[in-house]
């Protein structure tokens, strides 16, 4: 049945081609039962559409009972619509004998899919004695695994179909026994971006908390509170202080308004999607105006200061010029203390005190 | 009262200088920094980018055109109300702006209060500045003008760094505060008495002489054509450098660069100004065909030594300028008119500035250094007048 694994990708043109091929073959397995589906090695999978599966078969044959040699023929249908409704990604790593490091590919699933996983090698010496193994995690993954070797590179491909959470996680291929080469393949959920920086906001203010995702539609979006370890969520009970929105599905909105110190702390917004859930936090913090308040004080006293220190400059050295301002002339002396009503050319009779008009 | 015949060239005139440097950085490096700050209010108020750059452009043209404003009052109480108001005056914009609920309330705020305390204190410091030089004019300029390119390196992070901390209407009040320091850059500003005022009369009589004086008007009319040409260059430098290919990241280096020799021009040419004898109209002319040569060249440098080395050149011709073309016009009207004659020309010049951008924004890449390379040229030929 390894042929049929190859070809489980869709292709419509042939599609009624092969199930004509396959019919006497599944009917076979299938009258055996589960036990006897040996090839379909991907067990918790298999088990889960076998369960489909079965559910489907009990109804079809109710609805046509002549239909009877055929009747695993809309089911098997069926799987492949389904299968085939799955887009099939491919991704793979390629090492050599002499790579220290494990090499590692994250790769990021929304939707259900079909993922293939190929590990390349390069070995040192000879291709066929490398023992080539699949592990989920740690648990070792049984068969169905292709191995392939051609022109000095041993290729190995393991096909996963994605439908929830429990098929995510890290999928590890393992070339050679003793000295092991490790290629890892890790399945996330998107990440959600909430905000790196804090929020700052001050009392009785209103602000928008965001989160969003970059090319992914989460299902649902919630929102927690959290101060300190328990995480509250918010809006269950739907009032005017908190309102959740979003523009689009990628993107969701917290507004809080009335702002108090209680609503200080990390908020959480949870995304939810079929293959999982992801989370983003954003930081608000509260102030109150007084923070920003006491420095424009402080720095208003100091230009206070600043212009009464110039003007008192200014009428101390008109005072001290006061008593000689009767007629004689000044060197100018300390440059400083040039005064408006002082100069060497200005020898004329006019020697009216500088007016403070408006100073 | 008594009169000088001279300007002190000197003593308290360092003071003034002082006083106009932190002027200008307090002016014109809060504005030119102030993009950190749209970026907060096109979030918090939802509003397009565009919309929100309208508080800077309402602020410039409330400078500019408030200027004879503020040059005429000067002239009546002397220029230390005048700058002590108007420092007063932003403060309070951006006090209120920091209450703001609406983009329309930071237009108000901002833009026009704002706006209107900026235009009461630039104009006067300036020409408060050239009263009390004559010699060493030029350096002087050069020296006070430098305060905006150094504020600018300095309140861009400082904005960030308050933004960060304190969120925008935090921000706002401190940049408030800092605002108010114009108050006591005014005080500095001791009034001077020259022997012309008494024969030119108050704001209006000077400003009604003027707008019949023909060097006067000729020569509002070149620093016009200049001044449409100015921003050009920095308008569109980026977006030139982006289509030959340049990552982001060096081209605002480049734009640093530009600034950095901006700096350098201001001052080696208001040193220049008074080293060299004779008419100091000679050097405007000099460095305008300068920045005309160099913009006309953009077009066809590709490499990027040539255009680093261009950069320069033009950052430093035309930092050059803008000292000589504050220290042409005394010479022109004399100390006596000088606070309304500046009020004039800032009030002109900025229709040029106005439409500069939005005429370089149509033709292609080759004609906007052309069309800049045209009105320098412009200018050039109004001062061999």
């Amino acid at each position: 049945m390894r042929a049929l694994q190859g070809l489980r990708g869709p292709r419509a043109p042939s599609l009624p081609l092969l199930l004509l091929c396959f019919l006497a073959a599944l009917r076979r397995s299938l009258e055996h039962g589960l036990s006897t589906a040996a090839p379909f090695k991907s067990l918790p999978v298999q088990e889960e559409m076998m369960t489909k599966y079965s559910n489907l078969s009990l109804e079809s044959h109710n609805i046509s009972v002549t239909a009877a040699p055929f009747t695993s023929l809309p089911v098997q249908e069926e799987m492949m619509t389904k299968s085939s409704n799955l887009s099939l990604e491919s991704h793979s790593i390629s090492m050599t004998e002499h790579s220290n490091m494990p090499v590692e590919k994250n790769i990021t699933l929304e939707r259900p899919s079909n993922v293939e996983l190929i590990c390349q090698f390069t070995p040192s010496g000879d291709l066929n004695s490398v023992n080539v193994t699949w592990k989920k995690g740690d648990k070792l993954l049984e068969g169905n695994y292709l191995v392939n070797a051609t022109g000095g590179i041993l290729y190995t491909q393991h096909r996963v179909a994605v439908i929830n959470s429990k098929q995510m996680g890290s999928y590890s291929c393992f070339f050679g026994e003793k000295k092991q080469q490790r290629g890892t393949f890790n399945l996330k959920v998107p990440e959600i971006n909430g905000q790196n920086k804090p929020l700052i906001t001050y009392l009785g203010d209103s602000v928008v908390l965001m989160c969003k995702c970059q090319d992914c539609l989460p299902l649902n979006w919630t929102w927690y509170g959290g101060n300190g370890s328990v995480q509250v969520p918010i809006g269950v009970p739907v009032n005017d202080k908190y309102v959740i929105s979003g523009k689009h599905a990628n993107e969701t909105r917290l507004k809080i308004t009335q702002l108090s110190e209680d609503d200080q702390g990390t908020y959480l917004c949870h995304a939810i999607f079929e293959l999982g859930e992801s989370e983003g936090h954003v930081k608000l913090v509260v102030l109150s105006y007084l923070v920003p308040l006491k420095v424009f004080c402080a720095i208003a006293a100091e230009v206070v200061l600043l212009v009464a220190a110039i003007l008192l400059f200014e009428m101390y050295t008109q005072k001290k010029k006061k008593p000689s301002d009767d007629g004689k002339e000044f060197e100018q002396g300390e440059q400083l203390k040039l005064d408006d009503s002082n100069g060497i050319e200005n020898s004329g009779p006019r020697h009216r005190k500088n007016e403070s008009v408006g100073q | 009262m008594a009169y000088r015949a001279e300007p002190p060239d000197g003593g308290w005139g360092w003071m003034v200088v002082l006083s106009a440097f932190f002027q200008s950085a307090l002016v014109f490096g809060v504005l030119r920094s102030f993009g950190v700050f749209f970026v907060e209010f096109v979030a918090a108020f939802e509003e397009p980018a565009a919309r929100v750059s309208w508080i800077a452009s309402i602020g410039i043209a409330v400078q500019q055109f408030g200027s004879p404003v503020g040059s005429a009052l000067s002239t009546k109480f002397g220029p230390r109300p005048a700058v002590m108001t108007g420092g007063i005056l932003t403060a309070l914009g951006m006090l209120l702006a920091s209450f703001a609920t609406s983009l329309t309330h930071l237009y108000l705020s901002i833009g026009l209060l704002s706006g209107s305390g900026w235009a009461l204190t630039f104009t006067p410091t300036l020409a408060c500045l050239s009263r009390y030089f004559s010699r060493r004019r030029s350096l002087a300029m050069g020296l006070a003008l430098t305060g905006v390119g150094l504020s600018s390196f300095a309140f861009a992070p400082l904005f960030q760094w308050l933004l960060n901390h304190y969120a925008w209407r935090g921000a706002l009040l401190l940049v408030s505060a800092l605002s108010l320091h114009l108050v006591a850059c005014g005080a500095l500003l001791r009034p001077l008495s020259l022997a012309e005022d008494p024969v030119v009369g108050g704001p209006g009589a000077q400003i009604t002489s003027l707008l019949r004086h023909g060097p006067f008007l000729r020569y509002t009319v070149a620093l016009t054509l200049i001044n449409t040409g100015y921003f050009i260059p920095y308008v569109h430098l980026v977006a030139h450098l982006r289509d030959l290919g340049w990552d982001p990241l060096p081209a605002a280096f480049l734009l640093s660069v530009a600034a950095i020799s901006d700096l350098v021009g201001r001052v080696a040419s208001g040193w220049l100004g008074d080293a060299v004898p004779g008419p100091v109209a000679r050097l405007l002319m000099l460095w305008t065909t300068l920045t005309g040569v160099i913009l006309a060249l953009y077009p066809v440098a590709e490499a990027p030594t040539g255009l680093v080395a261009l950069t320069m050149a033009y950052g430093f011709t035309s930092g050059a300028l803008t000292p000589v073309a504050f220290s042409v016009l005394p010479e022109l009207v004399g100390t006596g008119k000088i606070y309304c004659g500046l009020g004039l020309v800032q009030m002109v010049e900025s229709i040029g500035g106005l439409l500069g951008a939005p005429l370089s924004g149509k033709g292609n890449k080759i004609s906007r250094w052309a069309m800049a390379a045209v009105f320098y040229h412009g200018g050039c030929r109004g001062e061999l007048i």
